[in-house]
This record gives C-alpha cells, structure tokens and sequence, in this order.
C-alpha cells in the first residue's frame, strides 16, 4: 500500500483551450494508466458536448500510479472546466486539491480565465506550478509568456516548465515536479471521519455516485456514514478510484479522492459541498473552505408541448445530480403553461443546460429572456429578491432598486482598447483601470451591472473584437439602478414570458428592438397583429405584422393529390414548433432570439 | 360517377413553367405508345359506365390528324354514361377544322384550351405564340362546328405583370366568352426553365391582389367562383375536376398518369422505355381510412360551395365534426355551415391552407 505521505491531491486549471485536456491526457499515459491503444482523445472529457466546445463541463478524478526515485506515488488528478461559467466547479475540485498546475498556452499568453482560475487556487492556498504549454507550436512566443508569468503573477523564472500536451515534451518532468513540490495531504487519521463531496452522478445501476476527498478519519465499505447538511443515514455499499477505470476498494484513506455508493436512491439526499462524517463518533463541524454557488442568472423553462412536464422534471432531477449549481422549481406562465423556473451561473451554463435537454433528454423547450436577481426595497421598507420580470412588484410600491454588479478582467490586444471602452460604457460600465500584460495586451477593469452581460454583451465583445477578447468577471455586490418593467403586448394581450427589466435610459431601444424583432420572427398570420412595448400603461413602441395574404395549393389535379398532402403535412410539422399565446402563433425560438440585437 | 384520365406526354414546344410530364413531340414514338396505352387500358379498364373522359398532356393536339384518329379509337373502349362529359386538352396553334372535325366524331364535347396569356412579355417569358386574333378566329371555328363548352387557361404572376397587364389578359378572355376559365398564379417549379433561370416570384401581396381582381372581374361577368382557381358558368363547371375535388375514383392511363381506384392512390412510371414495354407500374399507395378523410377535407374544401355534411357521414359513417375540429374555426368565422355544406369563408379561400392544417 502507498503510504499516505506519498499521496498527491492535484487539478490543472487554464484558459479555455489552453490544451489542459490534452496535458491530462498525456500524463495518463505517462503514468501507463492508459495504453496508447486505449488512448481516446482527450479521455476525460466524456460527454460528447464537452468535446465539440471543447471544454470540461464535469468533473473527474483519476488515481494514477507512478515511481519516483524509488518509492511508488498516488497521483489524483482532478480535473476541473476551464470556463468562467463554472468556477463553481473549479472552486469544488480546488478543494480537494493540495496544489494545481497553471497551463499557459505558449501562443497566447495569459488571458482573462488564467487570472480567474488562478485567483481560485490562490484563495485554497494551494501550491501552483505554472507551466507553458504547447511549445510545439510554430507561434509559440516562450520567452514573451515567461515574460507575463514573471510580471503579472510574480513567478520566478526556475519555477516555470516547459510542456507539449501533444508531443509530450516536458510531461515527465512536470509529473516529478508535482510530486516534489505539491505537499501531501493533510494526515489526520485519529479523527472522526470527515469526508467532502465535490462532484456526484448518477448511475442506473449504483444509484447516486459521490466523489469524495477523505480529508480527516477514514472510511470503510459497512460504514454506517451521516450527510451533515441534512442528518440523512446511509451505509457504505462500495467504495474505489477511477484509474480511469473504476477499481474497487475495501476503504479509502485519509487524504485519498475516490467514489462512494451507499444505495442512495433519492438524489436530493446529496450535496456536492456536502461534508460526510460517521453516524456514530461524528465530526461536529463541516469541513470549511467549501464555496457554495448562488446561481445567477434565471430563465423560465417550458416544454413545448405541455404534456412534457413531468419529462421536464425529470430531466432537471438528473441534470441537477451532476450539477450542484444547478437551481429550478415550478413556475407558471400565462403565456407558456406549466415549467420550471431554472438558475444558472451564466449564459454559458444555461447554453449547455439547453442542449442536453435536447441531446440526452430528446425534449424540446423554450427559454425566456434570462433575468439576473434584482433587490428591491418596498415602500413599506421590507426588502425581497426576485428573479423574475413576473415578479417585479407595481412602480408604486418600489422605494428602491439595485442590481448585482461586476468587476471585469477584459484581456485584448490593446488596439481594441477604445472599442472595448465604447461598448463598456454603452453598458452602463463604470471605468476602473487599465493595465498592460505585455506590450501589446492590456486587461480591462470596468465596473458592470450584470444584466447588461446577460443581455448581448459575449456577441458584441466577440465581434468588436474579431474574437480577440478574453473575458472573466467576479460579482462586487449590488447597486442602486433605475430600472423599470418592459412588457410585450402581442395582439392586445400583455405575453409575460416576454418581459424583461431594462435601466429606464434603455426601455426605449430596447423595446424599439424587441418590437422589430418580433416583427421578424413571428410568422404572418390569418390576421394582423399588433406588437406593443409598454412601460406602466404607456406604450413606446409599435409594429405591425400584417395579415397572411396567400397560402394556397394553387392547382390541385387528379396527378397532385398524395404530393400536395405531403406539402401540407410538412407545413403543419413546422407549426408544431410553434407555441400558442392567445390567439396567435410564436415560433418557440423567438423568446430567447429577442435577446440579441 | 367515375372518370378517367389519359395522358398524352408529347409538345411541340417545352413551355418554361411546365413541370408536367412531356417530352418533345418525336413521330418514331407515338404509335409505340398508343399501342402500349392500348394495352394499359384493356388490362386495367373494368368495364364499368365512366361519366367523364379528359385527355391531358403534355400536348394531345400536336398529334397528326392520323395518330389523333387512333387515340380517340382507343377510347371507344370505354362505357360511356349518357351525357358523358369528354375534354381534349388544346394548343392554340395545333386547331385546325380537321382535327376538330375528328374531335367531334368521336364524341368530345369539351375543349380546354391552354392560352395562359396574351400579354407579349408574358408569352416571351412563358417560351409561347400566339395572338389575341388567332384565338378569335380558332374559338369561332370550334364554335362553328359545334362545340359549345370550352375552357381557357390563364395564368397570372410574372414578376413584370402590373395589375393593367393582368385586367387586359382577363378583358380579352372575356371577349372570347367561354364557358369555363381556369386561373393559376404562375408556380415556379424545379426542373422548369423558369426555375433553373433564377426567375423571382412576386410577392403574396400582389399575388392577392392580383387574385381578388380576378374573381371581381369574372364574378361581374356572371363566372361562377366554384372552385380555388375556376370560374364556370352556369352548369359548365367542370365535372371531370369535380370528380377530383369530390375524392371520387378515377382511372390514369399513360406515362407518369395517376389514377385513384380502390382505396389506392397511384402514379405511372415516368420512363418511357418502361412504358413502351408495359411495365406501367410506378408509385402505389393504400389508402388509410384516416388518409381518405384528410383527402376528403383538403380535396373538398377547395370547392366554395364545400364538403355535403350528410355524404360525409354516409361514406365514413362518421359526422365529419367528430372527425375534424371544426368548432372553433366556424367560431372566428375560418369555417361556415350553409344548407348542409361545409365550408371555407370566402375571404380565406386564398390562405387554405393554414386552415386544413388545423384540421388534418
């Protein structure tokens, strides 16, 4: 048995697509946890969508072996997503974790999630090994990126490797390096058990899987164990590591990561976040340092077709078992029928929500135009939260709003200083600072309300900056805002899924926007629609979809009859996509299509 | 009531709208083909009275006056009822007294003739000739020699049509005062030249428009607006289209002919050779009893005066209001009930469609 001093608990963290898949990989292979054979590409990422964005959604920990100067390591990888949507995620795994090795792309330098990701570790004092990848690269700019190591995060230049995810150059020694540098976990075995869950999933035949680090005690497979958020009793049915394949064992360790099964069939019995301790001889405090996500951004999500609820429901369920961020209930619509009111960390988050509802669950749905969390003060001086534009209570009685707000890493190359400027201050920013990576970057510091980034802020960043842009940001807590209500009217009838709140200088464009775009997207009809923007009763914008003036099967012969059937069945498939408000037909993709100018 | 259909697939000149089957007109070939067109209907044909005939192309005129003798033989064959409605499809230019003589011998007593337009520009777009004179004088000669019940086609919505062009092409129409008027709104097809030349359809507005002037100048001339896009009239609309729209059974003979008998809806081969070697078998397709009804509901609903409430219960046993979810559209007036007739408002007869989509 490896004795527990020869345990490393390690995460790599990076930029989005700064190869950190592909570094993980290769160290598989170095440590022969996987054969060449064997060697899918980037095997950590399984889901299908992670491999198309190319980007790490879920967690997971592998155990790997490896000997060193003799003596024979465990290695956990844990690996973490490289987006700012999910540093929940990063911030979970950074927990189990004793050190982390910070990948640099050798072509690109620092960029905005670097800085995120790295801010991360540093809050668990972990030990951080920085390391330029991709020094295969024909653009590769070494010395310049030590350069920003150096400069912009304080490394020195011996602390620095050298790697290539892809030809393996500079693995071996990085392995080596965690071992020599990352320390071994904390060893408290004559503790009670105290055990942190940073990720769980669910499988058919196991029911939920937690994935643990031991931090005090130990654990055994009969354990009688106790969730300590909600008092909730199970026993230990199996306990193993993933080497990437699952290895049972008869007990996990202190300071080992691996998984757990105790038949828990009800998935809100757990909570990544969660400490587990045993029933008897309990720990009396949760292990601290746990960072729980509030989601931040809410859409209302409905099924297309209204006997999908139940479908729905379940789909979340299981979505929420790999997702500890992940937040919905029911919500009714007036427009849209019975769904679910869902909270996400971001757009991106919501983005990947949306496809796998899809993807895996085959249902098709339509979102509302997400909304942030908003804290008003009431006349009578209590104060409520509302994550709803349906929520949001009478002008009258509003004394006072506020809206969350944002500091910004924006990292560009600086000839788009200005337009990045533009754009911030046609988003409300407020200006903070401005500092040079390098000669020819600089990272943007504005001050944001966080609607505005819901808004279409990823769009217009990207375009302004032909995609050069790197953008992270931190919540700084809530300010004061004008703000009102803007509501839809199709055909005389307010649609509430349709209403967003705006700052009171922009419910003009935006409803002008929103009203052309409806325009647009909404399909001519047997009569003419009117669609209205209104504040309050007033009305500040108007179109007009004029009435369908011809859909007919002009000639219509003995030769014609089954093809003209087939053209009416296919245009009656393309109404299914279409959702009933009142009297008139919207295409489901228009709710979420109104956001973008 | 049944009727057949006989296609006779040969033109003199490839219109650039047609998208039916056609070839051009080749002598080596036609007599191969009635002889196989012979053989379809004596195998096919059983026997029974048949109330309508109507032989369509393709150009059935453009035959010699020989060839044409040994088509209208073959369909001697046929039982006919006693005031069996008989349509020959027509080119303007192919009229002679001779052909017409033929056509009357043998018991046609209905012309369609296929004028579409006499708006030049139209014509050159339509890859067509002929003139407003030679079609008096040809509906003069056909009138003379007796024939008393004729159809004209038009067609309307070249994107270089103004709304004078349109009100001309149906004045000089008027002026030839025939018993039925078929219209159509130009469709721009795949496989047609119009199509493969990247011609620009107009816009359903000035379609509609241009729609709403035609059935305001023939309603005013005492047309009949019986169906979507046909004015007869007074007891000349057509009966052989009416056997269609009221989804009763007909026979199709020739290439790429459909036909409905038996609860089977099909389509002849398209390929020639294989119908010079009677393998005349091409799609086939059984009819549900839910397919019969939707048929019915699509096919009825184009006539104005609508779907026979009582001949629907007695083909399907069935009140077409358990069938169909009628009720809220007669409530915002998309459908109406008159005398035992089910049918479309008027004013929605153009955009139908959105209508039996709701429905079926």
């Amino acid at each position: 048995m490896i004795p527990q001093q020869n345990i490393r608990n390690f995460s790599i963290i990076a930029h989005i697509d700064h190869g950190k898949s592909t570094l993980a990989d290769r160290i598989l292979e170095n440590t022969h946890a996987i054969s060449k054979r064997e060697m899918k590409e980037q095997i950590l990422d399984s889901m299908d969508l992670e491999r198309e964005r190319g980007i790490t959604i879920k967690l997971n920990a592998v155990s790997l072996k490896y000997t060193y100067e003799k003596k024979e390591y465990q290695l956990n990888l844990i690996d973490t997503p490289g987006h700012v949507d999910f540093s929940y995620e990063v911030s979970r795994s950074l927990a189990a974790c004793e050190g982390a090795v910070l990948v640099v792309d050798a072509s690109q330098g620092i960029e905005a999630q670097t800085l995120a990701n790295l801010y991360l570790a540093m809050e668990q004092d972990l030990t951080i090994i920085p390391v330029i990848n991709k020094i295969d690269l024909p653009n590769a700019n070494i010395p310049k990126v030590k350069e920003e190591l150096k400069r912009v995060l304080g490394f020195q230049e011996e602390e620095i490797l050298l790697c290539s995810g892809k030809t393996g150059e500079g693995v071996k020694e990085l392995i080596e390096k965690i071992i020599t540098k990352i320390n071994p976990p904390k060893i408290e075995n004559e503790k009670p058990l105290r055990a942190l869950i940073f990720d769980s999933y669910f499988d058919p035949y196991k029911g939920v899987v937690a994935l643990i680090k031991v931090s005090e005690g130990n654990i055994k497979v009969g354990d009688s164990i106790r969730f300590m958020s909600n008092n909730a009793d199970f026993i230990v049915t199996e306990l193993g590591v993933h080497t990437p394949k699952e290895e049972k064992k008869e007990a996990l360790r202190c300071g080992e990561v691996g998984y757990l099964c105790a038949s828990i069939k009800e998935i809100s019995n757990i909570h990544v976040g969660d400490t587990i301790t045993h029933t008897k001889e309990s720990a009396t405090t949760p292990i601290h340092g746990y960072k729980q996500m509030k989601p931040m951004v809410y859409s209302g999500i409905f099924p297309i077709e209204s006997n999908k609820y139940e479908a729905l429901k379940e789909a979340f369920m299981k979505l929420k078992l790999n997702d500890a961020a992940l937040f919905f209930e029911p919500e009714t619509s007036e427009a849209l029928g019975f769904g679910f009111r869902v909270g996400f960390l971001g757009l991106l988050h919501m983005d990947i929500i949306m496809s796998r509802l899809e993807r895996e669950f085959n249902l098709e749905v339509i979102a509302t135009s997400p909304s942030v969390v908003y804290e008003i003060t009431l006349t009578n001086g209590e104060i409520i939260q509302i994550d709803s534009p349906t929520k949001m209570p009478p002008a009258v009685k509003i004394k006072e709003m506020k809206e969350p707000y944002i500091y910004t890493n924006i990292i560009v190359p600086k000839e788009y200083t200005g337009p990045i400027m533009e754009l911030c201050q046609n988003k409300r920013g407020i200006y903070k600072s401005l500092e040079y990576i390098d000669e020819t970057r600089v990272n943007i510091h504005y001050e944001l309300p966080l609607s505005e980034i819901v808004y279409d802020f990823f769009d217009k960043l990207k375009s302004t900056t032909k995609g050069y842009a790197s953008f992270d940001y931190e919540m700084i807590g809530y300010r004061e805002s004008k703000l009102v209500k803007l509501d839809i009217l199709l055909n005389g009838e307010v649609v509430d899924a349709l209403s967003t709140i705006v700052h009171k200088d922009f419910a003009y464009a935006r409803g002008r926007a929103i009203t052309t775009k409806l325009k647009d997207l909404i399909p001519k009809q047997l009569f003419q629609i009117p669609i209205q923007a209104c504040v309050g009763s007033k009305v500040i914008a108007r179109e007009n979809i004029s009435a369908l003036k011809k859909n007919v099967l002009a000639k219509c012969y003995g030769g014609d009859i089954s093809r003209k059937r087939k053209l009416l069945e296919k245009q009656k498939e393309g109404k299914k996509k279409m959702k009933n408000i009142g009297s008139v037909e919207v295409p489901s993709d228009v709710f979420l299509a109104v956001l973008s100018e | 009531m049944k009727s057949v259909y006989i296609h006779i697939p040969f033109c003199k000149t490839i219109c650039s709208y047609c998208d039916f089957c056609k070839m051009f007109y080749n002598p080596k070939w036609v007599y191969d083909y009635l002889i196989s067109l012979k053989n379809e209907i004596t195998d096919r044909y059983m026997g029974e009275e048949m109330s309508t005939i109507y032989i369509g192309g393709g150009t059935p005129s453009c035959l010699s006056e020989k060839e044409l003798e040994y088509l209208l033989k073959i369909t001697q064959i046929f039982k006919k009822e006693k005031n069996c409605e008989f349509t020959v499809e027509c080119n303007l230019n192919d009229i002679t007294k001779e052909k017409l003589e033929l056509l009357k011998t043998y018991g046609v007593n209905r012309l369609s003739i296929g004028i579409e337009s006499f708006n030049e520009k139209k014509l050159i777009l339509m890859g067509r000739n002929h003139t407003f004179e030679s079609a008096k004088e040809k509906i003069a000669l056909a009138r003379s020699l007796g024939f008393t019940n004729i159809n004209i086609d038009l067609i309307y919505g070249f994107y270089t049509e103004t709304k004078k062009d349109l009100k001309e092409d149906i004045k000089k129409v008027l002026k030839l005062n025939p018993e039925h008027i078929s219209t159509y709104s130009l469709i721009l097809s795949e496989h047609t030249l119009l199509y493969v030349n990247k011609v620009k359809p107009i816009e359903d507005e000035v379609d509609r428009e241009f729609y709403d002037e035609i059935c305001h100048l023939l309603k005013k001339k005492k047309y009949q607006h019986y169906e979507v896009s046909n004015f007869a009239k007074k007891n000349y609309e057509s009966r052989h289209n009416l056997n269609y729209w009221n989804n009763r059974e007909y026979y199709g003979f020739g290439l790429g002919a459909s036909g409905y008998i038996d609860l089977i809806r099909y389509t002849n081969t398209l390929n020639l050779t294989k119908y010079l070697n009677q393998e005349y078998d091409g799609k086939k397709e059984l009819l549900t009893k839910e397919d019969q009804m939707d048929n019915e509901m699509m096919l009825g609903l184009r006539k104005t005066q609508g779907i026979n409430l009582q001949e629907f219960k007695q083909k399907y046993q069935k009140e077409l209001s358990e069938c169909y979810p009628i009720a809220p559209l007669m409530k915002n007036k998309e459908l109406k009930i008159k005398n035992g007739y089910l049918f479309i408002n008027p004013d929605k007869l153009y955009v139908m469609n959105e209508i039996l989509i709701k429905l079926i």
